[in-house]
């Protein structure tokens, strides 16, 4: 049982995390908690299934055309939904907007794909039991897409530029760096990153229009969990979400392994409301 | 006599009711018998209505191609609902107010019917259905609406007349999705097996859009359940359960929901053994026999269909039901000489065991559940060809 936990749990924390590396990516040049992450995560997994069964072309071809077609989605997103309304964040309108984007990606894959799920090919065709991909791949895709930002970041001009905009817009601006063209290359790599998941995960979630709302909810918690817009608390807070579950489907099941999740979510968000790992902001009066 | 505004509005008044009343005999003769649908022909759910117009198109066509009933032609009046009840709700009103059809067939799918079923008894609606929620037959509330279909107390009398008597399993796991259908269902079932005196030994509700199915099933197999009854939908969570038995090793028989059937399991199963031992919901007119072959009555079906209804890619049960739709409806006409509401209820209530395709019906003034019990049969889910499926082990 315990062996089964951890195997289904690292797996579908690790997809959790890297939706809610996809929030915190998105939010970081926009300030915008954009509720598109989710669709494209469900995305990842649907066109990845098109590319490989139905088109028949090879995963690796196929993963980078899902990469490709959820960062183009990332970048409508930004244009579409987040910039009309990035003069009055105070409204909170992009709540509205991301979520109508939402709605309508999620409606349109329906119409266009079909509204039961649908598989998903192995990849590798490794592993058997709890050692089967769909388990590990997830894990495996988290740990390098970390990897890979923390060398964007700390290592690449344009990471530093995302970070130079997260950090203090006005100033970055100041500085001459071209803002909106970074805003939307963030966009571009929180859907690639997005997409990633979905494809990553397709095995466990399937090719599933319906994956969105899923993903869109326990994406949000990690994110949540972990401090808006810190990466690390997200895969901290996505990891252990994915393993509460499973132990909550192992050990009161059902329906009720939902109510002990948000349970507990509201538990650390009333004791900790900036998130487990997110500092107090401190604002100028 | 003084001509004023009044005494010319009540004397057109009065010419067009004359004018009305004198065509109307002349008009009844040659009117089209307008059979209203209420089909979800697209949307989540639109597999079975597509089946159904099949049937609907072809029945009403072949009653055409013979002169009609009583010289009257067959009218189909469709509204696709898209599976949405306030559509339906709002199809279904200009179906009374506006195309003033004379009978109803549909909807398909339980959440409409729960929708317009009150509205078309409002109207004195002649309305005929295959929805499975029990509470949708209701001779006090609604004498205008008859089910030609299984009640989903008939289905769950057959899966556990099948799992206590055929599979002889006297310890059962009873499992259903988190939708409102799931939870009233798997209640339902599990309260059934334990009056019948079996132990219901594990009961749950999972969310069909969980990923893995391991917890669910090792608690079942702990518990020592010797069959698995399903009441879900959901094709995704019906086989990530198959694949979660075959990776355990366990080989307990799956009984329960005809979407264990479902062509969608299939492709989302991982080896096609991970199929076997599972048991969904079928009828007898639809199935084949030991030696594969289908009731006479099916058979001259068949050969009325072929070449003109494509049954490769729907159920037979889908098909059948549509053509005995509208063939209930032309009956009551040609029976009664007439189109008129309360004639075609009062009709169908003498209706005994009419032979239709699907089914024989069975009606009368105090129950209107038509579809025998005894033709709810269970069938080999992976057997499917061109709709129709092989009787389950023990038959």
């Amino acid at each position: 049982m315990l062996a089964s936990i951890l195997a289904s749990g690292l797996a579908v924390g690790a997809i959790y995390a890297l939706i809610g590396i996809t929030y915190n990516t998105m939010f970081a040049t926009s300030r915008v908690m954009s509720f598109t992450a989710g669709q494209l995560g469900m995305l990842g997994g649907v066109l990845g299934s098109l590319f490989t069964l139905k088109l028949g072309l090879p995963w690796p071809v196929a993963l980078l055309l899902v990469l490709a077609g959820c960062g183009v989605i990332g970048v409508i997103t930004e244009i579409v939904a987040v910039r009309p309304v990035l003069k009055s964040l105070d409204q909170h309108l992009y709540v509205l907007t991301t979520l109508a984007a939402a709605l309508l990606i999620q409606q349109f894959t329906a119409i266009q794909w079909g509204t039961e799920p649908q598989p998903f090919p192995r990849l590798l065709g490794l592993g058997s039991g709890i050692w089967d991909e769909k388990y590990w791949l997830p894990v495996v895709v988290c740990a390098a897409t970390i990897v890979g930002l923390e060398y964007l970041y700390r290592r690449t001009l344009v990471g530093r530029a995302f970070v130079a905009i997260a950090e203090d817009n006005f100033a970055a601006r100041a500085l001459g760096l071209p803002e909106r063209d970074l805003r939307m290359a963030s966009y571009a790599l929180a859907g690639a990153i997005g997409g990633l998941a979905g494809f990553a995960g397709g095995q466990l979630l399937l090719a599933f229009f319906a994956n969105g709302p899923l993903l869109n909810f326990y994406g949000f918690i990690p994110v949540a969990l972990g401090g808006l817009g810190n990466n690390r608390g997200a895969v901290i807070g996505g990891i252990a979400l994915g393993l509460f579950q499973q132990a909550a489907n192992f050990l009161v099941g059902g329906i009720f392994s939902s109510v002990a999740v948000f349970t507990l979510f509201i538990i650390v968000l009333l004791a900790a409301p900036q998130g487990l790992f997110g500092s107090t902001a401190s604002r100028r009066v | 006599m003084n001509i004023t505004r009044r005494n010319i509005a009540l004397g057109g008044a009065g010419a067009v009711a004359a004018a009305t009343g004198l065509a109307r005999p002349a008009l009844a003769q040659n009117e089209a018998i307008r059979i209203g649908w209420l089909a979800a022909m697209t949307g989540p759910s639109s597999a079975p209505a597509i089946g159904f117009n099949r049937g609907v198109v072809f029945a009403a066509e072949a009653i055409n191609a013979e002169g009609g009933v009583r010289g009257r032609r067959i009218e189909i009046v469709t509204r696709d609902t898209q599976g949405d009840p306030t559509k339906a709700v709002n199809a279904t009103q200009e179906m009374i107010s506006q195309a003033r059809v004379h009978a109803i067939w549909g909807p398909t799918n339980s959440g409409e019917s729960l929708a317009v079923t009150a509205i078309m008894a409002r109207a004195g609606m002649p309305n005929i259905h295959p929805c499975v929620v029990d509470s949708l037959i209701d001779v006090r509330r609604y004498p205008n609406a008859f089910r030609m279909a299984p009640s989903n107390t008939q289905w769950d009398d057959a899966v556990r007349g099948y799992c206590l008597d055929r599979v002889n399993a006297r310890k059962v796991a009873v499992i259903g999705d988190t939708t409102g259908y799931g939870v009233a269902a798997t209640n339902a079932s599990a309260q059934g097996f334990q009056r019948a005196g079996a132990e219901v030994v594990y009961k749950a509700n999972i969310d069909a859009t969980q990923p893995d199915m391991t917890p669910d099933m090792l608690r079942a197999r702990n518990a020592g359940a010797q069959a698995i009854v399903v009441w879900s939908v959901s094709t995704g969570m019906i086989a990530r359960m198959l694949n979660t038995r075959a990776s355990m090793g366990w080989d307990v028989p799956f009984v329960g929901h005809p979407s264990l059937s479902s062509g969608e399991v299939g492709t989302l199963i991982e080896r096609p053994a991970n199929w076997e031992k599972v048991y969904a919901v079928g009828y007898r007119s639809c199935s084949r026999d030991a030696s594969d072959a289908l009731p006479p009555r099916t058979t001259e079906l068949l050969g009325r269909l072929r070449g003109k209804v494509d049954l490769r890619d729907t159920l037979l049960w889908w098909v059948a039901n549509g053509i005995d739709a509208v063939d209930l409806v032309a009956k009551a006409v040609e029976a009664t000489g007439s189109s008129d509401k309360a004639a075609i209820i009062r009709h169908w209530n003498t209706l005994t065991k009419y032979p239709g395709y699907f089914g024989e019906y069975t009606f009368s003034a105090t129950e209107h559940n038509g579809y025998p019990t005894e033709d709810v049969v269970m069938s080999a889910a992976n057997s499917a060809r061109d709709g129709a499926f092989a009787l389950a082990p023990g038959y």
